[in-house]
């Protein structure tokens, strides 16, 4: 069941409608983690069972690390790297189209089960809660606070991902009347509109740039649909995680942001605190820090900016290509630290807008390496970007259909937002109905969140 | 301002541009052409327009083989293309099959035979109702614009160029990374029992419409030598004509194969392209005269 099918929206109705009834007041928690386990189950219900060992397990660890942190939680967490590594690495070594891979029928069976979804996500709110409630040294929650907490429906596939201590506090009775509902509809909007008349569209285009496609293209539409990719990932991504936020303020519940206008960062440091949010706090809290962070001198520095960002890639899939992303990410960060003092001591706004293009150029660039996870394609991509191509019947793009589906991401990082929250005040219903009735009119054919699959 | 307010005001935002938009629909209808950014929705306009239109003489269906030959390459007045890239013959035949009127000449591509028919597509477009309720503003924008930078050409306006291309010696594009690619997929691939199928449905859909007074004729278009001896090709071959074995069925493509080219060993180049089609129209008018 996806966001954007009728069968969710249905869905979310009827809970939105029983939730708020005052005789389920009381259940509240249990009928929304019944919702996330049903949402779970509808695609796919073998992994049910998944789910429950890793929350129970979890739950288990919590209650034993509370009683004694330096013993269970190093174990807590090796539990659920263990199971994410399991599910997510194992195609490396393993070919999951044999017919028996193992003589053990058990280990076969698990073996042969497909990704779960959402589980680098979930496991990851698992080592939150561990980490976080270990530290605070309170008293254990709920159980059912616990399941709500990993499995809320809304950020289970692909977050934000919410930090523990964030999310428990917030786990108490809801009422109708405190409900933001135009905030709700706002983040709604926003994020149906970015999926299906933005990502969706732009994804008809951006669908040759899989390979032996690709091999089709004249050299300047590999450029465009590179930018236009960026574009597309960015929509789609903003726009699940902003149906998420939406979503989870109707349940009474704010889920961070996980998106700020990510394509105006002047540097690489900035475009994280900008870009899937969730992750790169996650990823500095529990992974930098830890590793030591900016505490042990400059080169020691550079090493844990180069594991995290290498760790981060890989978190994304079991490929070179995801491997190759991150560490490069990463050697950006590195490069331009030295640089940032000095820079931020400019402000010109023609260096600012310098900066800006330099940094968008390089991210999208490195966007190939996602849309094409297998290394000899991307790199194959990347050279033909360099080379006149010879094919004598090119793929035919349409560059104003390009520019218009691509326009919402630009007018946003372009900042009109100030204008509607003053003199077009009143203005604002309107042009979120307008985005509302062209999502319908022009939305693009139905494709899967690319986070998904991660 | 309330929450209650705001949502109204937002819901009226959107009704009026849906009113808008269904106003359109009716005033300018579907005629204008959609671009289209992929394959199926070329597919789609292509159908559209055959059903909008008046009933040509001549119809050719196929795969994406056949979708290079463009309507424009063709001297005969009243012929369409309705080959579908990425599709079957058989879907093409099977949504003709299913209009009210037919074509005096319904010509059937023979090479691709191992696709299934897209049932979809058949039904859509048998039902006869195309027309959307809603006009796309974007793309109905864009498709103004193309359609005034570049207005749908007929023969008489390309047909010099097509003479200068001709005239022009064979093209020297290196194809041999796709050309190998592509035998390696025709060798792989055995498409003995779906062209059998395939084959048996043709000759359903041939019987129905001759019975209507149309008249169908196969035929096939050249690969370049290496994909001819391909284990597709040659099955395919082997199995179309031992299905119909009488050769007043087929429209016999006569070319000089050392004059053409293929951008992949399947899909032939725009100069080959054009050499096929006056090819195929020299036959074509030798069997309408003859009839």
């Amino acid at each position: 069941m996806t966001f954007t099918s009728w069968q969710f929206g249905a869905f979310v109705a009827i809970i939105f409608a029983a939730y708020y009834l005052p005789a389920l007041r009381t259940f509240q928690v249990h009928l929304l983690v019944f919702a996330s386990l049903f949402f779970y189950g509808h695609g796919q219900p073998e992994l049910l069972a998944l789910l429950a060992v890793a929350v129970f397990g979890t739950y288990l660890f919590l209650v034993l690390a509370l009683r004694n942190r330096q013993v269970w939680l190093p174990v807590g967490i090796a539990f659920n790297l263990v199971l994410l590594a399991f599910f997510k690495y194992k195609l490396l070594f393993i070919d999951p189209a044999s017919p028996s891979l193992v003589d053990f029928a058990p280990l076969d069976f698990l073996l042969k089960l497909p990704l779960p979804i959402g589980i680098s996500f979930f496991v990851f709110h698992n080592i939150s809660l561990l980490v976080d409630l270990t530290r605070q040294k309170t008293a254990p929650p709920t159980l059912t606070g616990v399941f709500l907490y990993i499995i809320f429906f809304p950020q289970l596939v692909s977050g934000p991902i919410t930090r523990a201590e964030m999310f428990m506090p917030q786990i108490k009775p809801k009422y109708l009347a405190d409900v933001p509902l135009v905030e709700a509809a706002k983040w709604i909007l926003t994020g149906f509109f970015f999926k299906l008349y933005v990502a969706n569209n732009l994804n008809e285009m951006t669908s040759y740039m899989s390979f032996p496609l690709y091999e089709t293209l004249q050299t300047q539409d590999r450029w465009l649909l590179v930018f236009l990719y960026s574009y597309q990932i960015y929509a789609d991504f903003f726009g699940y995680s902003a149906i998420a936020i939406g979503l989870g303020l109707l349940f009474g519940y704010r889920l961070p942001i996980n998106f700020n206008l990510p394509y105006i960062a002047t540097s690489f440091s900035e475009f994280w605190t900008r870009w899937h949010i969730s992750l790169s706090t996650w990823l500095r809290t529990y992974l930098y820090v830890p590793l030591g962070g900016n505490r042990h001198g400059i080169w020691r520095t550079y090493l844990n900016l180069m594991i995290v960002m290498g760790l981060g890639g890989l978190w994304h899939g079991a490929g070179l290509s995801y491997l190759m992303w991150g560490l490069m990410h990463g050697l950006l960060l590195v490069l331009e630290r030295p640089l940032l003092g000095r820079l931020a001591s400019i402000d010109f706004a023609v260096l600012r807008a310098a900066r800006m293009t330099v940094v968008f150029v390089c991210v999208t660039m490195l966007w190939i390496f996602f849309k094409l996870p297998n290394f000899d394609h991307a790199v194959g991509y990347l050279t033909g970007m360099f080379t006149p191509s010879t094919n004598p019947n090119p793929t035919k793009l349409f560059y104003s259909l390009a520019l218009l589906y691509s326009l919402p991401v630009m007018i946003q990082h372009l900042g009109f937002r100030p204008l509607f929250e003053g003199r077009l005040r009143w203005a604002e219903p309107y042009l979120y109905g307008s985005m509302a009735a062209l999502m319908y009119l022009e939305a693009g054919p139905e494709t899967s969140f690319i986070y998904f699959q991660f | 301002m309330s929450a209650v307010r705001w949502l109204v005001k937002c819901g009226a935002g959107a009704a009026i541009l849906l009113i808008a938009c269904g106003f359109a629909t009716v005033r300018f209808g579907s005629g204008l052409q959609m671009p289209a950014t992929t394959t199926r929705d070329g597919t789609l306009i292509t159908l559209s327009r055959y059903l909008r239109e008046p009933v040509p003489d001549v119809v050719l269906v196929g795969s994406s083989i056949t979708f290079r030959l463009k309507e424009e390459y063709f001297a005969t007045a009243g012929l369409r293309n309705l080959a579908l890239a990425g599709g079957s013959p058989v879907t093409g035949l099977e949504i003709v099959a299913n209009q009210s009127q037919l074509p005096k000449f319904i010509l059937v591509e023979a090479n691709v035979l191992t696709r299934p028919t897209d049932a979809a597509l058949v039904e859509r477009y048998s039902r006869g109702d195309t027309e959307p309720l809603f006009f796309r503003p974007v793309r109905a924008a864009v498709a103004a614009y193309e359609q005034r930078l570049h207005a749908s050409v007929t023969h008489e306006q390309v047909v010099l160029n097509l003479r200068k291309l001709t005239e022009q010696p064979p093209s020297d594009f290196d194809n041999r990374v796709y050309a190998d690619r592509a035998l390696q997929q025709f060798n792989a691939e055995d498409p003995a029992d779906a062209a059998r199928i395939n084959a048996k449905r043709i000759e359903e859909l041939i019987r129905m419409v001759e019975h209507r007074g149309a008249r169908v004729l196969l035929f096939e278009l050249p690969y370049s030598e290496p994909i001819e001896g391909s284990r597709y090709a040659a099955t395919t071959r082997e199995i179309v004509h031992a299905a119909f074995p009488d050769t007043k069925r087929w429209l016999p493509v006569e070319v000089n194969r050392s004059e053409l080219r293929w951008a992949d060993g399947v899909h032939l180049d725009e100069r080959s392209a054009v050499i096929v089609t006056q090819a195929m129209e020299r036959t074509l008018a030798l069997v309408r005269t003859v009839k």
